[in-house]
Parts: structure tokens; sequence; C-alpha cells
């Protein structure tokens, strides 16, 4: 019996193919436009992810704690020696690489600027930074004492090109003042205001030297295998490197505007899918009281015939729930076939800068399995019952009532 | 065989139109006994559709009661009335009868496949009725693609596929020729005679009055006597 309702539901909702192929698509469109934004966010969050970690910061970050707050120099991390062992060891993370940050003020021969001197390991800072890459013009370090790299924005507004001469000036750990002369032997552009207009990279063992820090470091940054890994507080790892001294922190916690507008985006696509998911209903429900109102004598006749109310109610959720598979299939169809499309061709938004990174290369939207299922199933329940109300209608229709009114 | 299938004690029905309530059958005391071949008759607005209405359950009486092969159905729920008509009552309307959707078979079967029939005696049981109104070679198609008369003969094959103690036709032959008409009128009273089976019309056409084997007048809402079919032929 259940078969043959299935089979006889239908063949009802093909009576009217023009009609039930037009929900389909106003259904389906929507389901493939969700399904696309989603992509497109999805692969948005990857991109601002990427463009807030992959640069400079990385995915986590161990200082001593207060240093963040009030970049006082004396503040390094504390046994240095143990941590960076431990960090060897640990299988858990890909790479790391330790930093020397001070606040200084950068002078060419026209020009001083505020910067923070960053004292960077060239031998592991390639693998958790984006320095190296960056570099447009001249190159990254060599080892030599006097190497600096400024931002291609710092090095314009100090009006100087490569070879220059610049002058550090910092304060010591003593409270003293020191200077330090450095030859400009490369310029950046990491796409970001922040890195490429108010940082100065330095060997690690030249920005120790000038601030008088011996073998102390600020900054650990931590590259993990996934980073989406640094939301989750389960981990091993913020144990392993928090204590009375020291803390370590994942970008969400170190950059929280971007984290803020990632749940933002998320609230955004739940109230997107539920105006989406709403005019879903209305649709079916339109299309299903036009289809029981037209025929109405019909069904006065299966109800006259012995058909029991429940049964005919219980059809018309079938014809929801077929107009759902039709409406589910042809959205997923459309919006994967545009998914794919565009993930490999990539879309651009040319230099736009949003919560304060440069969307420079283009978005590859993509699609989480999990969501990929989420919005169809959620569209086929939501549309089978989109039918119950149109179903109780029909179900509670006295049969000579319905057979008077259709003639 | 003088069993009486319908019995209705004072059955009136009054519907309201803008509030102002407008009686479409005024108290029927009516029997019709097993095997009869009945057609009632009157003018339009006389009650004749909303009288068959209320014996068939398909309406509930103002007041009055109504019994059907000895069971009072005016008391009975929805879905009780739904099961006693699938069980007791065939049905034959006067266009539109079919599902389009279905086959001539499986709208043949469909009472059955509310009955919970099995399939192999739901097939022999539809073959077995087509043949007798002459569509077996037809159980494939659908109702769109046959004519009226043809159309009307599936009706009756539906109707009486579950041996129902009581066939209500309502208006029949109102959208057939009269060749047709004659011809569906045969087959049925034809049909009437092999099974004993009740049938019980509505209708203006003469064509039925003259084979019926009573004919009760309906005026105003009331039974207004019997006319003798002979004075139809």
């Amino acid at each position: 019996m259940f078969l043959r309702m299935l089979k006889f539901s239908w063949r009802s909702i093909w009576r009217n193919a023009r009609r039930t192929v037009i929900t389909g698509l106003a259904v389906g469109f929507g389901l493939a436009s969700l399904l696309f934004t989603e992509a497109l966010m999805q692969g948005m969050t990857v991109h601002m992810i990427g463009a807030t970690t992959n640069p400079w910061m990385g995915d986590v970050q161990i200082h001593r704690r207060g240093f963040l707050d009030t970049r006082q120099l004396g503040l390094t991390v504390e046994r240095p020696d143990a941590v960076l062992e431990l960090l060897s060891q640990d299988t858990t993370i890909a790479a790391y690489t330790p930093r020397v940050l001070s606040p200084a003020s950068l002078s060419s021969a026209r020009e001083l600027k505020p910067v923070t001197l960053t004292g960077v390991d060239m031998s592991t800072d390639p693998d958790v930074t984006l320095l190296e890459s960056a570099v447009e013009t001249g190159s990254y370090f060599t080892g030599d004492s006097m190497e600096m790299v400024l931002g291609y924005r710092l090095a314009s507004d100090l009006k100087v090109e490569l070879g220059d001469v610049l002058v550090v000036t910092a304060a010591r750990t003593d409270s003293g003042l020191a200077s330090s002369m450095f030859l400009l032997s490369g310029i950046c552009n990491f796409g970001n205001e922040q890195l490429d207009r108010y940082s100065a990279f330095v060997n690690i063992g030249s920005a120790r030297d000038l601030l008088q820090l011996g073998d102390a470091f600020h900054e650990i940054a931590i590259v993990l295998p996934d980073a989406h890994m640094a939301g989750d507080t389960s981990l091993a790892l913020w144990d392993r490197y928090t204590d009375r001294e020291n803390i370590a922190e994942g970008w969400t916690e170190l950059a929280p505007q971007i984290s803020s507008m990632l749940d933002l985006v998320n609230v955004s696509m739940v109230i997107m899918s539920a105006i989406l998911f709403g005019l879903v209903i209305f649709g079916i429900v339109n299309s299903l009281f036009m289809s029981v109102y037209e025929r109405m004598f019909e069904l006065g006749i299966m109800k006259a015939v012995g058909t029991r109310p429940g049964t005919i109610g219980y059809m018309v959720i079938m014809e929801a729930f077929w107009l759902g598979v039709i409406s589910t299939a042809t959205g997923l169809a459309i919006g994967l076939l545009i998914i794919w499309i565009t993930s490999g061709t990539g879309i651009s938004f040319g230099e736009i800068e949003f919560s304060g990174i440069t969307l420079s290369r283009p978005i590859f939207p993509e699609l989480s399995p999990g969501r990929a299922w989420a919005y169809p199933v959620f569209t086929l329940l939501l549309t089978t019952l989109a039918g119950i109300f149109p179903g109780i209608h029909a179900a509670r229709q006295n049969p000579a009532e319905s057979m008077r009114r259709s003639l | 065989m003088n069993e009486d299938v319908i019995v209705t004690e004072g059955v009136e029905k009054t519907y309201e139109d803008s509030g102002v309530p407008v009686p479409a059958v005024r108290g029927i005391d009516y029997r019709l006994a097993r095997g009869e071949f009945t057609a009632i008759i009157g003018p339009s607005g006389s009650g004749k559709t909303t009288f068959l209405n209320l014996i068939a359950g398909l309406d509930t009486p103002t007041s009055g009661k109504v019994w059907l092969s000895g069971r009072c159905i005016s008391d009975m729920s929805g879905r009780d009335l739904s099961d006693f008509r699938r069980d007791n009552i065939g049905f034959i309307f006067q266009a539109y009868n079919l599902l389009p959707v279905l086959t001539v078979e499986e709208n043949v079967e469909y009472i059955m496949l509310l009955q919970g029939v099995p399939k192999p005696e739901r097939h022999e049981r539809v073959m077995d009725i087509l043949e007798k109104v002459g569509l077996a070679g037809y159980r494939d198609r659908r109702p769109l693609r046959l004519s009226g008369g043809q159309q009307q003969r599936v009706a009756v094959a539906r109707a009486m596929v579950s041996n129902p103690s009581l066939v209500i036709a309502d208006e029949p032959t109102a959208n057939l020729d009269s060749q047709t008409s004659g011809e569906l009128l045969d087959m049925m009273r034809r049909l009437n005679e092999e099974t004993g089976m009740t049938f019980l019309f509505s209708t203006h056409d003469e064509i039925v009055m003259e084979r019926a084997r009573k004919v009760v007048v309906l005026r105003d809402g009331r039974i207004d006597g019997n006319a003798d079919p002979e004075d139809f032929q």
C-alpha cells in the first residue's frame, strides 16, 4: 500500500508538469544559491584564516604572560631552552620559530618612523611564515648581521631603496638606549598593512645583540597541521605550553576580530538559511494548495469510495516529499556544478580589504561534506513537512462538499 | 431477498446560505429492498443528490437517521464511515469518476487495495469485472484515453468489484449520448440481475427511468410518490 501510494503521488505531481518543474527549479535554485554561498563563505574563511596565520602569526603563539598587553622588553619566554626542546619533540605541531620583538624607531637619511623591530630566526622562519616568499625586491636573510628587510610601504615612507643605510634606535633591558646600523637587503609585500608599514625584520642574533637579550626571545610562532585545530580547546598543547609564566594562545584569541568576523559569517548563514527555507516552505505549501484545490472533486471521489482522511493527507505529504526530492536533486546538481567550476577558477575580489585583510588572491569556494549533506537533507525534510498543512486541509474536506464545490 | 438495504427515518438536511437556512431534504422516510434497481427522479433542486449523499454517508443529516445494511451510519466517525463506504457502497458519479493518474486496472483495484486484498486476488477480480463490462483489453490505459462511455463502464467495474451491498449512481448518464447511455444501463441492469446487487440512481434521464424497476419522485426535498417505469418507455 505504501509503495503504491508513493507511486500514485509521484504520478500526481506530474499531472501539472509545468508547475512541478517551476517549483522544483525555484526551490532548487534556492538550495543551489545556499550551497554556493556556504562554499564561498567557507572558502573566504579558509582564505582569511590563512591570510591571518600564514604570513606571520602562525596558528599558535607562546609568550610570557603580560607581554602582549605591555610589550615590555624584559617579558621574554621563561625557560626558553626547555620550551624549544619540548617543541622539537612535539609531533602534534608542524613547525615553530622563535622571535624577538621590540618597539623601536627607524630612521633613514630623510625620514624617521616608529616600527616593531622583529628578530627573525632564518633557519626556522621559512617553515612558519611567508616572509621569505613575500620578498619582492632584494633577498631574504643570508646570515649577515647588517641585513634588514622592510615592507614596501615602510620603505616608501622612509624613501629608501636596496642598499640604503637605516638606523634602529631602541630601549635596552637596562633602560638605556641602543642604536645599530643596518643595510636594506630586501623589500617585502605581505598584503597586510601592519606588516608592510610598521615592521622591520632583522636576524634574531642582531636583534638580541642590540637589545642585550642573550639567548632570550619574546615569542614562538607555531604552525599546526590544520589551522582549525587552534580552536580546539581539548588539545594537549595548551596545557603543555601554558604554565604560571608562559601562555600559549591560538589565532582565535590572538586575532579576535577575525574570529568575531567568522562568527558573524556563521550567523549570517543561519539567517540566510532561515529566510530561504521559509521561502521554500511557502513555495511548497502554495504549490500543494493549488494542486489540492484543483483536485477537490477527485479527492472527494477518493474519499467517497472509502479512502480514509489520514490516507488522503498522507498522499499529499508524499507529493510534498517528491517535490522535495526533485527540488533537492536540482539544487544539488546546480549548486555542486557551480561550486566545482568556481573552485577551479577561483573568484577574484580585486584588492578588496575585509577586516584588515586584503583579499588580493582569488577565493576558492569549498564545501565540507557535512554541510554538503546538511542543506539538501534539511531541504528535503522541510519540503516534506511543508506538505502537512495542505495534507491536513485535504484530509478534513467533506467529500460531498468537495464534489459540490468542484462542479 | 426482501431485506432492506437502506432505511431512512425523518432524514433532514438544511444548508445555510449567507446565514439563511435552506432546507434541501425535509424529513424523508424511505426503504430500499436488497436487489432493487431504483431511480430517484425530480427536478433540479429537488434534493436528489443531497438525499443520495446522506444515504451514502458522504454528508451528515441535520436530523434523522440512516441505516445501511442494518447499521446506523448517521453517528459514525469519519474514519469508520470511510471504512464502511469502502466495504459496503459502490459509487458512480456523473463525470470525472476515475483517478486520472491511475490506469484502468489500478482504478478498478483501488478499493481492493484500500481493503488490503492480496495482489493475485485483486488481479483476478479486476480481470473478471473488466471482462464483464467489456473492457478487458483496456486495463493499461489511462482514463483520458477512453471515451465517456468507456470511462463510465470502468466506474461501474470499480463500483462493483468489491461486491458492495449497494451501488449508488448519481446522474451516471449525464454526459453520455443516448445510445451509450442505453448500453451502459443495459449492462448495469444485466449485472444487477446476475449478481443481485442493489442499484440506486438519481437521474433526469428517461433512459435510466425506463430501465429502472422502481422510480421514486422527489420534489422540494420530499418523496412525492412513485412513478411507473413503463410511463417512460
